[in-house]
């Protein structure tokens, strides 16, 4: 871990893009998620970090109703983006999704050509009016996710036949054609070797820069590396959210700091 | 941990040799191989059954495929066919096949005059036992539809009857001959005389595979094309409804409906459905279909609808477990870029389920194809010689047989030659059902093999 490149991390103190008071999740029965407040900000990245089955995943998927596609998950509280309750019943979730992106654990590229896996969004939110604008959006995509050198001679060959980091970028790259102002990671980098992972991690600091990014890891590393924010999470609670420099160097709670120390977890 | 707290090694270890195995190591080795055996010996005994199944229904139905004709100018005599002269087919018709009978009968022995053959068979009546009971329909069919050929005398290509045909395929032996009414052992002395030179051949019998089914007194024009449309037609009913409507349940079920206890039931009870008999939704169709709603009896729409409810639970199964099949993180990731469920599951979920679907609706539809029991209650079995309908109303609407139900048909007649032509049916719809599997693997794996 490189403390000394934490601490010299600028802080973005914008405005905060969204906010979480007394979050609940039940699935069935068990509370998966306690009373978690939160505030994301803007232009930053903030990394969730925590246990297994602390409710990392569960949070961060409440922040986009993908909650919704489990039946007997519940939620309850109120999560604003930008001030608007996306639980409220006026609420498209589909309109909330192009919004509010997402990469997941394992890249999951659909089972179509390059080109076809970044213009699906855009192609079903009607964003480009024509082939000449959808071509332009598909690049501009693929140029965000830092892989358009590597597969803009071949757009046409299917995204299942790329490596798994060119796989994740993919994915990426999808995730931002829709032009979504929140792109949520679930653990993007889990399923990637080292080289893989460091060029995601590059790109998720280039991503900082027009997007809030929210990433799940269970790497401190990781975390220490790409993040701003910290929110540590603890069986469903939220135990410390702060400055990524400051919790990983002088934790205010005790749980915290047995965590990062490789004593719970 | 210090080595101090380890256990000693048991006082029981002792040294074995690791080239010469020991007696437990010997009876683990004795019994894998014993059970090898057991899957070789099970293996083979099913390939055994197969091929005599295979061999049985080829020597038993290959008869059926060739069929024995006779070749004889028929004189058109005038005098019987048309007395008035007038060449009225409205008149001639009043003539009906024992006119034209003597005629045939009359060629033959012409011609077995002709070749000087000695026979102690010298009326035209005693050719009887050698022309077929159609024989004479075909002729006056030519007639009617062309009166001018009366006077003339006209090459025609009759059938053989199938004592005739049974003989010249071994079905018929001499010494049964004795004791059969139909025919003498001077017919067969006959036939013997007529091989040679070319009236009596045996060839290729294209009107078995086109042609409908035959009354029991002439097995040898009977043919499976009738009832393979009628096959048709209740395929074509079976895949139109079960096809979208199972996709559209199982969708349905497997996507969208919550999981409560009114889709276990429903779960359930589909399962229970593709358990049901054939036979209870053969009665089912009979009350519902004909005596409730009045639909024609022994149509192919009504074994068609029949056969729906009996695929349906196959093909539903079938859906349901290749849309489980399809990983989730493809439902993710296109709800992740915001498409709806409806988008998610008809772009990307249905299109990777598609080899499955197919697959299952085809073996569905083959099964199907194969069912007999439930057209027994809605009279699709029994001597229905219908001709080949001549469009789709018809073909839906008009009574017609399947060919299952005509080899069960075929397979009870009294007649031998029925008999043959019961094997050569099966011979026929297995070679339908082949095809069918062949297309469903076909399918899978050029779908599956797409990336």
């Amino acid at each position: 871990m490189n403390d000394m490149r934490i601490l010299e991390r600028d802080v973005d103190t914008n405005q905060i893009k969204i906010a979480a008071r007394g979050v609940q999740v039940w699935y069935g029965d068990n509370h998966a998620i306690k009373d978690v407040d939160v505030d994301i900000q803007d232009r930053t990245v903030t990394a969730f970090i925590g246990p297994s089955g602390c409710g990392k995943s569960t949070f961060l998927r409440c922040l986009n109703r993908m909650n919704d596609t489990i039946d007997i998950a519940r939620v309850e509280g109120d999560i604003r983006i930008d001030g608007e309750d996306i639980y409220d019943a006026r609420v498209d979730p589909v309109q909330l999704r192009a919004k509010v992106g997402m990469v997941f654990q394992k890249p999951n590229p659909f089972p179509k050509s390059i080109y076809d896996n970044v213009a699906y969004g855009p192609r079903i939110h009607g964003m480009a009016s024509g082939k000449a604008e959808l071509d332009e959006i598909v690049e501009q995509a693929l140029k965000r996710a830092a892989i358009w050198e590597e597969v803009k001679d071949r757009l046409t060959a299917p995204g299942t036949g790329l490596s798994g980091g060119q796989q994740q970028r993919l994915c990426i790259a999808r995730a931002v054609a829709t032009e979504p102002e929140v792109l949520l990671m679930d653990e993007p980098c889990s399923a990637l070797d080292p080289i893989a992972t460091a060029q995601v991690e590059e790109l998720i600091d280039e991503l900082r820069r027009n997007y809030s990014v929210v990433i799940v890891t269970h790497s401190m590393q990781q975390a220490a590396r790409v993040s701003q924010k910290t929110a540590f999470f603890h069986l469903g609670n939220l135990v410390e959210y702060g400055e990524t420099g400051h919790i990983f160097t002088n934790p205010e709670d005790p749980r915290t700091e047995s965590y990062i120390t490789g004593r719970i977890g | 941990m210090t080595d101090a707290s380890l256990p000693a090694p048991s006082e029981r270890r002792q040294h074995t040799s690791l080239i010469a195995p020991d007696a437990r190591t010997r009876k683990r080795k004795a019994a894998e191989a014993r059970f090898r055996m057991y899957g070789i010996a099970g293996i083979a005994t099913g390939i055994f059954f197969l091929i005599v199944l295979l061999v049985s229904i080829v020597s038993s139905g290959a008869g059926a495929f060739q069929q024995t004709f006779i070749n004889v100018p028929v004189y058109l005599d005038p005098a019987k066919l048309d007395k008035n002269g007038n060449r009225d087919p409205e008149e001639m018709s009043k003539v009906s096949t024992f006119g034209y009978s003597p005629l045939i009968q009359n060629a033959l022995l012409n011609i077995v005059n002709e070749q000087s053959i000695e026979t102690p068979l010298e009326k035209g009546g005693d050719m009887k036992a050698l022309i077929s009971a159609s024989a004479a329909a075909q002729v006056r069919d030519v007639v009617l539809a062309n009166p001018d050929l009366v006077g003339e005398t006209v090459d025609f290509r009759i059938l053989a009857s199938s004592r005739v045909d049974g003989y010249l395929k071994d079905r018929v032996q001499r010494e049964d001959v004795a004791r059969d009414k139909n025919i003498d052992a001077e017919h067969l002395d006959l036939v013997d005389a007529l091989l040679p030179v070319g009236v009596v051949e045996k060839t290729f019998n294209m009107a078995f595979i086109t042609g409908a089914d035959a009354s029991e007194s002439r097995a040898e024009s009977a043919g499976i094309g009738v009832a393979m449309i009628g096959s048709f037609f209740m395929m074509l009913v079976v895949l139109v409804l079960s096809l979208p409507i199972g996709v559209a349940a199982s969708i349905y079920l497997e996507e969208f409906a919550p999981k409560n206890r009114i889709t276990d039931v429903i779960e359930v009870n589909i399962a229970n459905l593709a358990a049901v008999p054939s036979i209870v939704f053969g009665i089912l169709g009979l009350a519902v279909f004909i005596q409730f709603m009045h639909l024609p009896q022994s149509a192919p729409l009504v074994g068609g609808l029949v056969l729906t409810l009996m695929t349906l639970p196959t093909i539903i199964i079938s859906t349901r477990a290749s849309l489980k099949a399809v990983p989730p993180s493809i439902r993710d990731a296109a709800l992740g870029v915001g498409a709806s469920k409806m988008q998610a599951v008809f772009h990307h979920v249905l299109p990777l389920a598609a080899p499955g679907i197919l697959t299952g609706t085809i073996i569905g539809l083959a099964q199907a194809l194969g069912e007999t029991a439930p057209l027994l209650l809605i009279g699709m079995v029994g001597f229905i010689a219908s001709n080949a309908p001549d469009g789709l109303a018809s073909g839906l609407l008009d009574p017609n047989s399947a060919m299952p139900a005509q080899i069960y048909e075929w397979a009870k007649r009294a007649d031998p030659a029925f008999y043959e032509r019961a094997w050569g049916g099966i011979i026929i719809l297995l070679v339908f059902l082949i095809t069918m599997n062949t297309i469903a693997v076909i399918l899978r794996r050029r779908f599956e093999r797409r990336w």
